[in-house]
């Protein structure tokens, strides 16, 4: 094997050590210490802001509430790469699959048992996302991990054999047009676009928090099939992931 | 704030940790660490949206899909010793029964095969050094140290003592091949004096010259090829067994060998 050429795993240390240092000194001796935070008037805003959704999640108040705006166009540029990555590969063509060996017994039967429990986790992060740190990215990104770690460990077709084809495609697109859907619904009550159409709740339960649990649902829902669609394609086009 | 400070002194380490691996493998899970340290430190830093994003793209995603790409690429270095119809270099290519298996296990690990030919007797010390994934070229099982990983039988052989004529008959020094393959049969065509262990590709091919001042003693002992691989590598051992495993199940085996071998 190759070794890296030694003045480049110097620059590396180099460059990573002169970071670490800029951190140990602006972040870590500086950093505001809990309570003692200097709040900036834009702080006691936000906390109303997110008092009036009644979610106990600041972070996901601003994000699917407030600047709902920038979120929605968020989710469009993660639309926009699964449709890339479609784009490209179905143009490629069929590929014959191709036949794995399968992995040790060790490797199979933990990943059987981890997959539930990741899943398990990633909805949990995705619907908590109101209440505690988490939200639709997230838990989409977790649980859609825990099917990539399954297409690894149990082979692609296991992993396929559980999903619809015709079903991924539509919720794909589905989970979109609702997440769009949801924020214009409020034209129709003679209120603005993107405002919080259901009630706060009582913060703190589960069905707090207004439109955010939705939007939450929603954008993992979007997140989870995308990025199964995207390793299926790649095992459709090119035979394996 | 001191959990902090030691997490952020540990970053460059696990960093470093990270660069300077050998195995990809190695630097793979060392980034892992490093991102779960970072999401650690995002998390006392009272971040803990952001903690849980790092923790979730950078110590699992982006892991998975480095997996995904190094189980896809690179190269499997075979130290090679010539054997006829085993392991052999024809024009520009090389053929034989072992390359084609060992090129079954490339393909299946999404891996180029290189062959580093070398002499019989360093073929086993490459491996250990590292300098080869495998040893390869009709080494027989019982001739190798416990130190290195075998297969199983997947090829009988026996052993054939080639001594004559004139050679000093030192039989107890002639208990496996050393050398090359194309050395023994320019001696024997040169009739040259020769005292050495064959096995039985490499039998077949020098008795397809004239051996008659030649002295031919079969030993008995049932023997068997093997692969041999370095003890770190279980997982490319485990491997190759699946390999050979699913080559003898499909029958696949059987027919190389009558290809080989007819």
């Amino acid at each position: 094997m190759r070794r890296a050429p030694i003045g480049l795993i110097l620059a590396g240390f180099g460059l990573t050590a002169a970071f670490c240092v800029v951190v140990l000194l602006g972040f870590g001796f500086s950093a505001p210490q809990g309570a003692g935070v200097e709040r900036s008037p834009d702080v006691d805003r936000w906390i109303e802001v997110a008092r009036q959704t009644g979610a106990v999640n600041v972070v996901s108040a601003i994000y699917l509430d407030a600047r709902l705006f920038d979120t929605l166009l968020e989710v469009l540029v993660f639309a926009v790469a699964v449709l890339g990555v479609r784009f490209y590969l179905t143009a490629r063509g069929r590929a014959e699959p191709v036949e794995s060996i399968p992995e040790s017994s060790v490797v199979r039967v933990a990943a059987n048992i981890l997959l539930p429990l990741i899943l398990l986790v990633g909805i949990y992060i995705t619907v908590h996302g109101h209440i505690s740190p988490g939200g639709g990215f997230s838990g989409g990104v977790i649980a859609g991990s825990g099917l990539l770690l399954a297409a690894i460990a149990l082979g692609t077709d296991a992993v396929a054999a559980r999903f619809s084809r015709r079903l991924s495609d539509r919720l794909e697109w589905g989970a979109l047009l609702g997440i769009l859907l949801v924020a214009a619904v409020p034209i129709l009550f003679g209120r603005a676009p993107l405002s919080n159409l259901l009630p706060a709740g009582i913060p703190g339960r589960i069905g707090s928090g207004g439109s955010i649990l939705l939007y939450n649902g929603l954008i993992g829902l979007k997140v989870f099939i995308g990025s199964w669609v995207i390793v299926r394609h790649f095992v459709d086009h090119r035979g394996d992931i | 704030m001191t959990a902090r400070l030691v997490l952020l002194a540990l970053l460059p380490i696990i960093a470093g940790y990270a660069l300077v691996q050998r195995r990809r493998l190695h630097a793979i899970i060392g980034m892992a660490v490093f991102s779960l340290l970072l999401a650690s430190v995002f998390f006392l830093a009272h971040a803990p949206d952001v903690a849980i994003t790092e923790a979730a793209i950078g110590a699992a995603l982006v892991t998975f899909v480095y997996v995904l790409a190094i189980r896809k690429t690179g190269r499997l270095t075979v130290a090679a010793s010539e054997a006829p119809n085993l392991l052999q270099r024809e024009a520009d290519r090389i053929t034989g029964l072992e390359w084609e298996i060992l090129e079954r296990l490339a393909e299946s690990m999404g891996l180029d095969l290189v062959a580093n030919f070398v002499s019989h007797e360093n073929v086993a010390g490459a491996v250990l050094r590292g300098d080869a994934d495998i040893g390869a070229g009709g080494i027989v099982s019982a001739d190798c140290s416990d130190r290195l990983l075998q297969t199983p039988e997947h090829l009988p052989t026996a052993r054939f003592i080639l001594t004559g004529p004139r050679a000093d008959t030192r039989l107890a020094e002639a208990t496996s091949f050393c050398g090359f393959t194309t050395d023994v049969v320019d001696a024997v065509r040169r009739r040259a004096p020769v005292s050495t262990c064959l096995d039985l590709a490499r039998f077949l091919a020098v008795s397809r010259l004239n051996l008659e001042p030649y002295d031919v003693h079969r030993q008995d002992e049932p023997l068997s090829y093997t692969f041999l691989v370095s003890p770190s590598r279980t997982d490319l051992h485990w491997r190759l067994l699946s390999v050979l495993a699913w080559l003898r199940e499909t029958g696949e085996l059987d027919e190389i060998v009558r290809r080989h071998f007819p």
